[in-house]
């Protein structure tokens, strides 16, 4: 019977540790792994490798130079590689880029001792790899991070460091630069990440062709009124006169977009509190969205313009970008989009898009009809955080305060090597003499990731003024903060609600909000499904979060 | 059969319709990748476009270096990775099919486990990465896609239903060793299921853009799915990202997405379906054998 040679007995081992392998169903591995962890590198990335190795040969002993250096301990450091991990596309000149900035920390802050490896990671892997290198408890430093990109799981799970004490002792200029506004990214009382240092939020409302403005000698005074019926009698005289024209196209939807604009400030799905409600005593009492009058308003307003034909038709398709319909010229008017951050910003007040209308070669005004309040979600919207497998994480933070003080290490993480990757223009970014963007090497927008936004050059092209218009629009922002600013809703308790609550939103949220429903019968149906699904559930679970919060902080 | 050996009519029309119903949509992707911009945002898909321009295709022929290069990688991968796994995955089924072979239900039953239950991704990265070392490697991109139980247990189909074990017998009274018997009488009877399996493997190395992403950060390494998932997953962030992070992004630049998109489909889809043809013969009859229980 058993007359299969040794041989083939051999084969069979082989293959089953094959397939072993293949097939991943290994649990004992994880003890093996550790072994060998110490020794491993941590990240093979061989694009970034061409910058690293020149860094340790000067590792420390130019203590005597100490000119720029503002670190607070005195004894000598050890030599050490803070690795920061970001999204981005890839950058052939990477590794020059990062050389540059190590000479320029050995030369600038010797007694820091430290060097940096850029480690960008893909936009379409990061929050996969992330994830996995977390997992895997590999070595890095400083992450970037946002709440739209897994920081409250980051969190949740115990992959990020409490920053709080690492900020008092390591970040002065952090602290300077950023004061409460680093409030945002605390939860359960302890700091997790570092805002990035930029604008507090943005203006939303309505952008129009300039071109048939000026066709039409069209008057923009009434929407002053900050409400969008005022702009009914404007887009009917496009649909009159321009029949290849669509007046008015929404980001995909157009209803939510404008609704959002100052009517309501979302906890979580349609719950939040109105901000339109002027009654002190309802501050902080939290509504479905779909049952304020101001809904209902704005809904039948959306039908209105839907049946009178002034609202694109596809507008429930996935994927509508609506500047390529400006860039075929069918449409007019975009309603409820972000709008740029220009000078002296008011609602009503129009003003020239410069970014877009050099973007789509086309000039675009546009006309604020909602300013953002200080959100809470704004301020971990995007963060810098240090990873609790970071070796040195002091280091980290040092790094990172220097990225809110230091113009010339800001600049060449943003914009590379002058000369190389850019040069000055009248005091702006350009590309070198003979380059575009395509073929220069290194070229991202990646500014807003890291540090002091206010530090950077601009781009050739943009207001060299950005930065100033950014301090003021700030200043406007922080003036009217949000009842809430600083609450964060835990969704833990009411999760299943949330899920079916969500499910009836994307039945009726698409015809409702592209004004193809009528919402005087459809929108108590939708209102009573609902209720079934449990939003009432999560209505009382936001009501007591945010009153136990208001009890702790005293609001 | 009809009389004369001619296929019926209405076969024929069925079957000319169900072509076509395969081969309108891909017309569609060809034609969508063809047209301007402007055109698609004016009047939609359409299947003849109003206005022609290789705008996507000039989008990728800029990325053309890194382009050849990820191919090459796919094909090297596919090639060397569907002649290992054919291997591999034969030797197994076959000394699973042999009645004398010891321990042969346990480990059955061990490859049958592996198709119930997944050790998860953390795991599974972890074996790869601290054990193995294999990030960044060819290796990371082949290993992973070795083995697969179900085509084990198609393969074992195989072999027990249409190789007679008396012909085993008789080879090796001839004197053949185990392993000429293998390879001399075994393989040249299974080519159908060996096809099978080999077209099984190739679309699954050639389609595979998630070992790609976990393992590999090095570009050089990227394969064609993966850097075409690549090119247009980082398209499509810097259109959403402005929104989620409430950046002002006006200085970025808007990108050819539909178009792209369908341009990356006809590029991705083209080698498959060239490799397809040669293997239809035996693609039928290895099909129905593997369907067929034993």
């Amino acid at each position: 019977m058993f007359n299969v040679k040794k041989g083939s007995l051999w084969v069979t081992a082989l293959l089953l540790s094959f397939s072993l392998t293949a097939a991943g169903c290994s649990s004992g591995n994880s003890d093996s792994s550790n072994a060998s962890d110490s020794n491993a590198p941590a990240n093979q990335n061989a694009g970034d490798n061409a910058g690293t190795g020149t860094n340790n040969a000067a590792a420390g002993n130019a203590a005597a130079d100490n000119a720029g250096a503002n670190n607070a301990s005195t004894k000598a450091l050890d030599p050490y590689e803070v690795v920061m991990v970001y999204p981005d596309a890839k950058q052939n000149d990477l590794g020059a880029v990062q050389s540059a900035m190590n000479d320029y920390l050995k030369k600038t802050y010797p007694d820091m001792n430290m060097t940096v490896k850029l480690n960008p990671i893909d936009w379409s892997a990061y929050a996969d790899k992330l994830n996995l290198m977390m997992s895997s408890g590999e070595k890095f430093d400083l992450l970037w991070t946002a709440n739209w990109m897994n920081f409250e799981t980051q969190v949740n799970k115990g992959a990020l460091l409490p920053l709080d004490e690492l900020v008092d002792q390591y970040g002065p200029d952090i602290k300077s630069v950023e004061g409460d506004l680093l409030d945002g990214a605390k939860r359960n009382g302890k700091l997790f990440g570092i805002h990035v240092h930029q604008e507090l939020g943005n203006p939303q409302g309505i952008a129009l062709r300039k071109d048939l403005i000026d066709k039409y000698h069209i008057d923009l005074t009434p929407l002053q009124s900050g409400e969008f019926k005022d702009l009914e009698p404007i887009l009917k005289t496009i649909k009159e006169n321009e029949p290849s024209v669509t007046p008015a196209v929404g980001p995909a939807f157009p209803l939510g977009a404008y609704f959002g604009s100052g009517s309501m400030e979302s906890i979580i799905g349609p719950v939040g509190l109105d901000q339109r409600d002027t009654n002190p005593d309802n501050e902080f009492k939290v509504v479905d969205m779909y049952e304020t009058p101001r809904y209902m308003e704005l809904a039948k307003l959306t039908h209105d313009w839907y049946k009178a034909g002034y609202i694109n038709k596809d507008a429930t398709t996935p994927g509508v970008d609506i500047w390529k319909k400006f860039q075929a010229k069918t449409a007019f008017a975009a309603i409820g989009t972000d709008l740029e951050i220009v000078k002296d910003m008011a609602i009503g007040q129009p003003s020239v898009m410069a970014g877009k209308s050099a973007q789509l070669g086309m000039d675009i005004i546009q006309v604020p009809m909602n300013i953002d309040r200080l959100h809470t979600s704004k301020l971990s919207a995007t963060l810098q955080a240090v990873s609790q497998t970071s070796k040195d994480p002091a280091r980290a933070m040092m790094l990172l305060d220097l990225f809110y003080k230091d113009q010339n290490l800001l600049t060449l993480f943003n914009y590379g090597v002058e000369g190389t990757h850019y040069a000055l223009n009248n005091g702006q970014i350009d590309v070198p003499q003979g380059k575009t963007k395509d073929n220069v090497g290194f070229y991202h927008d990646n500014q807003w990731m890291l540090g002091n936004q206010m530090l950077n050059y601009t781009r050739l092209g943009e207001d060299p003024n950005k930065y100033k218009n950014y301090e003021q629009f700030n200043e406007m922002v922080k003036s009217q903060p949000s009842p809430l600013i600083g609450f964060v809703f835990d969704s833990e308790p009411v999760k299943n609600e949330l899920i079916a609550v969500s499910k009836v939103q994307s039945t009726f949220d698409p015809g409702l909000q592209s004004g193809q429903l009528n919402p005087e019968t459809d929108l108590p149906k939708m209102i009573s499904k609902l209720k079934a699904a449990g939003l009432d559930k999560v209505l009382g679970e936001a009501q007591k979060q945010i009153d136990a919060w208001r009890t702790a902080n005293g609001k | 059969m009809l009389d004369n050996n001619r296929t019926h009519p209405v076969i024929t029309i069925v079957f000319i319709l169900s072509s076509l119903a395969c081969l309108i949509p891909f017309w569609l992707i060809l034609m969508v990748s063809l047209s301007g911009q402007n055109a698609l945002a004016k009047y939609g898909y359409s299947f003849w476009p109003r206005q022609f321009d290789l705008v996507a295709y000039r989008f990728l022929a800029h990325d053309a270096e890194p382009i050849l290069r990820s191919f090459g990688v796919s094909i090297v991968v596919t090639a060397i990775g569907t002649v290992l796994s054919l291997l591999i995955t034969s030797a197994l089924a076959y000394s699973l099919s042999r009645h004398d072979f010891p321990y042969r239900g346990a480990i059955s039953l061990f490859v049958l486990v592996t198709m119930l239950f997944g050790g998860g991704l953390l795991p599974w990265y972890l074996v790869y990465t601290k054990f193995l070392h294999l990030q960044n490697t060819l290796l990371a991109l082949i290993v992973p896609g070795l083995l697969g139980a179900f085509n084990v247990f198609i393969m074992r189909t195989y072999f027990t239903t249409s190789i007679p074990p008396s012909l085993i017998d008789s080879a090796q009274i001839d004197g053949a060793s185990e392993y000429r018997t293998y390879f001399n009488v075994i393989l040249p009877l299974s080519l159908p299921v060996l096809a099978t399996i080999g077209l099984f493997t190739i679309v699954g190395y050639w389609n595979d853009w998630f070992t790609s992403l976990v393992f590999i950060s090095s570009d050089k390494l990227y394969n064609l799915q993966y850097f075409l998932y690549n090119t247009l997953m980082n398209a499509q962030y810097l259109q959403t990202v402005a929104d989620k992070a409430h950046i002002d992004t006006s200085s970025m630049q808007v990108q050819p997405l539909e178009e792209l998109r369908m341009a990356m489909a006809i590029i991705a889809v083209l080698p498959v379906a060239l490799v397809f043809p040669f293997l239809q013969k035996y693609f039928v009859k290895g099909l129905t054998i593997g369907a067929v229980k034993g």
